[in-house]
Order: structure tokens, then sequence, then C-alpha cells
């Protein structure tokens, strides 16, 4: 049985994380657990670029926690970087144990539209479930509505459903497009039930 | 090199800019090799091939634009990207105009990185699979087997069950009896289908022209290798390698061949590393390889690799029954091509092709046909529109006399043929439907020589 945190950085909304857990557990049916304490941004504040370091936070992540615990999920609401891009909505270690998202450039209000709080949560929750498979070894996949497809836009991850495409499933060994997403988190495609 | 998964080169003196951009793209599910430096970079592709190079411009030592016009100058079509934390137009107006795909400027929108590499990647992409379609075009022709004769019916029956498999298969026959077209068959017929089919005529080369063909060269490698080359082995990675005239193969290259068959890899010429390749051997030949392993011209462990499943083509002469349905085809075939309307043959040139005996097979007999067509002016191709000319057999009669073999009726027909023509090689080739190279060899054996 693998143990996933999610763990704040900095001074997150608690309804944030709690409304993170819920998603998380309603669609992997699997326990998520919140971490006693956040990780500090400060170490990875860049002066010049007025942003956070992705990097920098995921190594705060690798440091042992109190508990054991498989994969740890850093949530931010500040603006991360990679050295060379301009920004990220996440990142993770491809096939490791830590991965960081936030939801600063995933607010709707960002782009400027709407303040559009459902949205919002929609997109955090497929972003971190995008950087939990990345820690399970799945690269970006070509079906458009699959979580793990890569978005480098916010509107892109509004495509996306909050579940693995029956390929990324099967490789997770998890089953495909069975689990029926959360009533409030809408989906552009209905998912498809099969019979086992 | 795989076609579907780009691989890429990420040349950065700064480790944190190498992390995160191969990172990047391991999440793409890109295969990403990385150098700290333009001498290690250089280094790697020496050893392997890349689809794509990032690389930065300002680095100690060696910058980016020297590397990108060293890669150029080995490599013209690598699609090299080149980003630089100084958002300087001259420099990046620099790289472009010497070649560069496109550049970008430190640091970039992730969007933006995305776009311009899988633009690359589209690029190379199709690239490759012009050069593919050019190898397929450049052994294009009609397409269709003619022929019911039980003999043509089992070697239909060889080709559909050695075709699905990964089998190597040797084509002997006659030149002229469509060996290469049974070839392309097999080709299509097997999952490699949608591969590369890529012949090499192995007679037709001299020595050193078909080892550089057959296993590319580096820039440099001999005098005259401007740029580097990949050979017929390389381009046939996925699909069918199809080598004719087999038997003509010099010893030195034999050996070579013999190791790129066994272990699937190539090493150009002047070059060091070894590339993977996964084809498949079709071979052919007209020549007697048995004599030819006997005598010490053709390698035994060669032979016994190529050996393995033979499919024999008999000559057009065996099948006289092929020869109407095969010549009915040219016609409607070149018909169509030429915008006439002939439809057919008159009797008595239906007689004079069943009794001739097509020494050049059934390329003689398509070559008759073509001319034919030129020469006739009705809708019926008659006696004298065959380039071809012969004693017409009365009832009951027959042409060959008992006593006379093959062999001398070829040797006559040879030396009436170019004495017709002045003893011009060429034409004479031309009409008897065979190539110089094998004309040559048969003048050779017949010891037919010019006479002043």
């Amino acid at each position: 049985m693998w143990r996933l945190e999610l763990v704040p950085v900095g001074a997150l909304p608690p309804t944030v994380l709690f409304e993170l857990r819920d998603d998380l557990e309603s669609c992997l049916h699997h326990e998520v657990h919140l971490a006693a304490s956040a990780l500090d941004p400060g170490p990875a504040f860049d002066l010049e670029r007025r942003q956070y370091l992705a990097t920098e936070l995921m190594c705060q992540l690798l440091e042992p926690p109190p508990e054991p615990c498989e994969r740890r999920i850093a949530v931010a609401a500040v603006d991360l970087f990679l050295p060379v891009f301009t920004h990220v909505f996440g990142t993770a270690q491809l096939g490791g144990h830590v991965g960081v998202a936030s939801l600063y450039r995933l607010r709707p209000e960002y782009a400027g539209a709407p303040q559009d709080v459902g949205r919002m949560r929609e997109r955090l929750a497929k972003e971190v479930l995008h950087e939990l498979g990345h820690t399970f070894g799945l690269v970006h996949c070509h079906q458009p509505w699959c979580v793990m497809a890569a978005s480098r836009l916010p509107e892109h991850v509004d495509l996306k459903d909050l579940w693995f495409c029956d390929s990324c499933a099967r490789s997770l060994a998890l089953p495909g497009n069975c689990v029926q997403p959360t009533s409030h988190l809408t989906t552009r495609r209905r998912p498809r039930c099969e019979t086992r | 090199m795989n076609d579907t998964v780009p691989q890429l080169l990420i040349v950065d003196d700064e480790l944190h800019v190498r992390e995160s951009l191969s990172h990047w793209f391991a999440e793409d599910g890109y295969d990403v090799v990385t150098a700290d430096s333009a001498k290690q970079a250089l280094a790697l592709l020496g050893r392997r091939s890349f689809d794509i190079v990032i690389t930065d411009i300002r680095m100690p030592g060696m910058d980016g634009l020297e590397l990108q016009r060293r890669i150029l100058e080995v490599d013209p079509d690598l699609a090299i990207i080149v980003i630089t934390a100084y958002a300087s137009v001259s420099t990046a107006v620099q790289a472009l105009k010497k070649g560069a795909y496109d550049y970008l400027a430190k640091p970039f929108d992730p969007e933006d990185l995305t776009r311009v590499v899988e633009k690359a990647w589209e690029k190379q992409r199709l690239r490759k699979e012009n050069i593919v379609l050019k190898e397929r075009l450049k052994g294009d022709g009609p397409r269709l087997i003619v022929g019911d004769s039980p003999d043509m019916v089992q070697v239909m029956e060889l080709v559909g069950s050695v075709a699905p498999t990964e089998t190597t298969v040797l084509i002997r026959g006659e030149s002229g009896t469509g060996k290469e077209l049974v070839a392309r068959l097999i080709h299509t017929r097997s999952p490699r289908a949608f591969g590369p089919m890529v012949a090499v005529n192995c007679g037709a080369l001299p020595d050193g022209i078909l080892e550089s063909e057959l296993f590319g060269h580096e820039k440099g490698a001999f005098t005259g290798a401007s740029a580097m080359r990949k050979g017929k082995l390389e381009l046939a990675d996925g699909g069918t390698l199809f080598l004719d005239e087999i038997g003509e193969i010099p010893p030195k290259v034999q050996v070579e061949l013999l190791r790129a068959l066994e272990d699937k890899k190539v090493t150009r010429l002047g070059g060091s590393h070894e590339i993977q390749v996964d084809f498949r051997i079709v071979c052919a030949t007209n020549s007697d390889l048995e004599d030819a392993v006997n005598e010490g011209r053709f390698r035994e462990d060669l032979f016994y690799r190529i050996n393995v499943f033979v499919i024999q083509i008999p000559p057009l002469r065996d099948r006289p029954g092929d020869i109407l349905p095969i010549a009915d085809h040219y016609v409607r075939t070149f018909s169509g091509a030429m915008g006439r309307q002939v439809t057919g043959f008159s009797p008595e040139a239906e007689k004079l092709m069943t009794s001739y005996s097509w020494p050049g097979n059934v390329r003689e007999l398509a070559n008759a046909i073509e001319r034919a067509l030129v020469v006739c002016r009705g809708t019926t191709i008659d006696l004298e529109h065959l380039p071809i000319s012969g004693h017409i057999p009365g009832p009951g009669e027959s042409e060959i006399e008992d006593r006379v073999s093959l062999d001398a009726m070829e040797h006559h027909h040879i030396e009436r043929i170019l004495q017709r023509t002045g003893f011009n090689v060429s034409q004479t080739a031309r009409l008897l439907g065979i190539d110089r190279a094998t004309l040559y060899n048969k003048m050779r054996k017949y010891g037919i020589e010019r006479t002043e």
C-alpha cells in the first residue's frame, strides 16, 4: 500500500487542500494524507524573476518526512518556474517520489477571465493527478482527454478528464475510465464503463 | 535510428538548463542526451545519430555558432535550435542565416519550446519519409506478375508462404524474368509493407562505390565525400533490403556484408560507431552461386546465410503459355501510357512471339511490345512492328532443331543481333531486352568479339 501526501507550500488556504484531497480520494479510491507542516517557499524565491524555483521545492520534499511516504506532492499558490522557462504549472520526478503543482496560473482570473472557484479546483486536481502520474513513470499522453496529456495553457487542462486514458491506466494497473468523477467536477467526455 | 521517438541532443554548459530541458522532454517521451560542451556534443554526434540538436550559443571554449557550423558541415539536414540568454536579434539572425532551424531566447514560454521542437521533429520525420518514398519510387515499375502456368502458380504460392515471415529469400532466375517484381511482392505482402523497400543492383556498381552505397559514409571518408551519406542498409531500416545480382559482389564487400547481415549493425565508411538496423533480406541472382562458391569467388558462409528459402523463376521459353497473357498485359499498360488505341496482335505476330525463345525474358518481351506500340499506326500489332525475327513454324514443325542447345541458340542470336546493329552494344542490349553488363557477360561467355 503506497502512501500519498499533499504538502502545502507556504500559506495555502486550507480549503484548497481539503477540497483537493476529497477530489483525489474520490477518483483514486485511495487515502490521501495532508502533511502536518508546510514547505518554506523562501529559499525557492528568485528575487530577479519574482518567481519560485520548482526544483528547490522538490529538493525540500525529498527530505525525509516524519512519516514514511512513497509519494509527496507539494501544492503551491505561488508562480513556479524552471531556469529556462518563463513558468511551469508543475513538475515532478519522472519515476520518482515527489512533484509540485501550482494553482497560480490555473486561476481563470490570471488570464483576465472572471473568477471561477470551481474551474480552478478542477484544474488543480487534474494538475496534481498529472504530476502524480509522472512519479509513477508515465510520460505525456497523446490522448487529449487523458490527464497525462501535456498542458501548455490552462485551457488545455480543461480539455482533460480527471482520470487516465485506458492505455495509461493499464500502465499503472488502474481501472480505465470506469471511475466516475466526483459530482461537482464536470468532464468534457463522459467516462465509458466496461462490464467486467 | 528510431522513427517514432525523436532523438534529442541538448548542449549547454549550465547544469540546471540541461537538467530542466532533459526533464521536460523526457516527460514528453523524447529520447534525450545532454552534453556540457560543444566538444562533448561533437563526440556524441560522431557515435550516434540525432534528429534535433538544441544548443546554447554562449559557452566557454567552442560556442554554439561554431558547433552549428561543424554539425551542418557533416550533416546538413540536422535540425538545430539555438538558445541564448541574451535576446540578441543579431546573434539569432546570424545563426538562422547559417542554417539553424529556429532560435529561442531564455527564458522561454514552455508553449514556444514545444511548438518549435514539434515543428522541427515534423520536418525531420517528413524528410526521412521523403527519402524512403523516393527509394520506393525509384524501383517502381508494373507491379503485376502475369502468368498462370503451373511454374508461375508455384512461384506465387511460395511468395504467399514466405512473405509474412522474416525468412531470408533467394530469388533465382535468368536476367529479365522479374526477380525484382517478386521481391517487391514479398515486401508488399509482408508485415514490413509500410517500411521502405530498398533495392541495390550489386552488379551495376564498381567495388568502391558499392561499398559506400551499401554502408554509407561519413564526411571526408574519401575524396569527394563532402557530406555524410546514409547507406542502403541504413535506409532499409524497418523494411526490406533487396540485393540484386548478389553473385557479383566483390570478396571484400562480401565480408562486410556478411557481418552486417549477422549483427544487423552497420558502420559507415570512415565512421567509428555501429548503427543498429532492422531489415529483412531478399536477394536475387542469375548466376550459379554454387559454382561461384566452388571456385572461391563467393564466400560459402555468405552463401549459406542467404540460401535459406529459394524461389526459382522459370525463363519465359519454359512457359510459352504465359507469353501472350504477358504481351496482352503490356499492350494494355503501354497503350494507356502512350494514348494509343492498340488492342491486340495479328495471328502471325502471336505465332512469332510464342515461337521466339525470348533470351531476355519478360524484360525483352516488354521492350518489344513498347517498341511495337511506337511504330504501330493501326489497332493491331503485326509482324513488322515486332523487333524480333525468326522463322514462323508451320503446323507440326519445330523451330528448334533437336541437336541445337539453348546456349548455342543464344550465342547465335546474340551474334546475329550484334551484326545487325554493327556491333553497337547499347542498341543490341536494348533489342535483346537485357542490360549492357549482362550482354558483356554473355559475349565473354560465348567468346564473341568484334571482327573488323
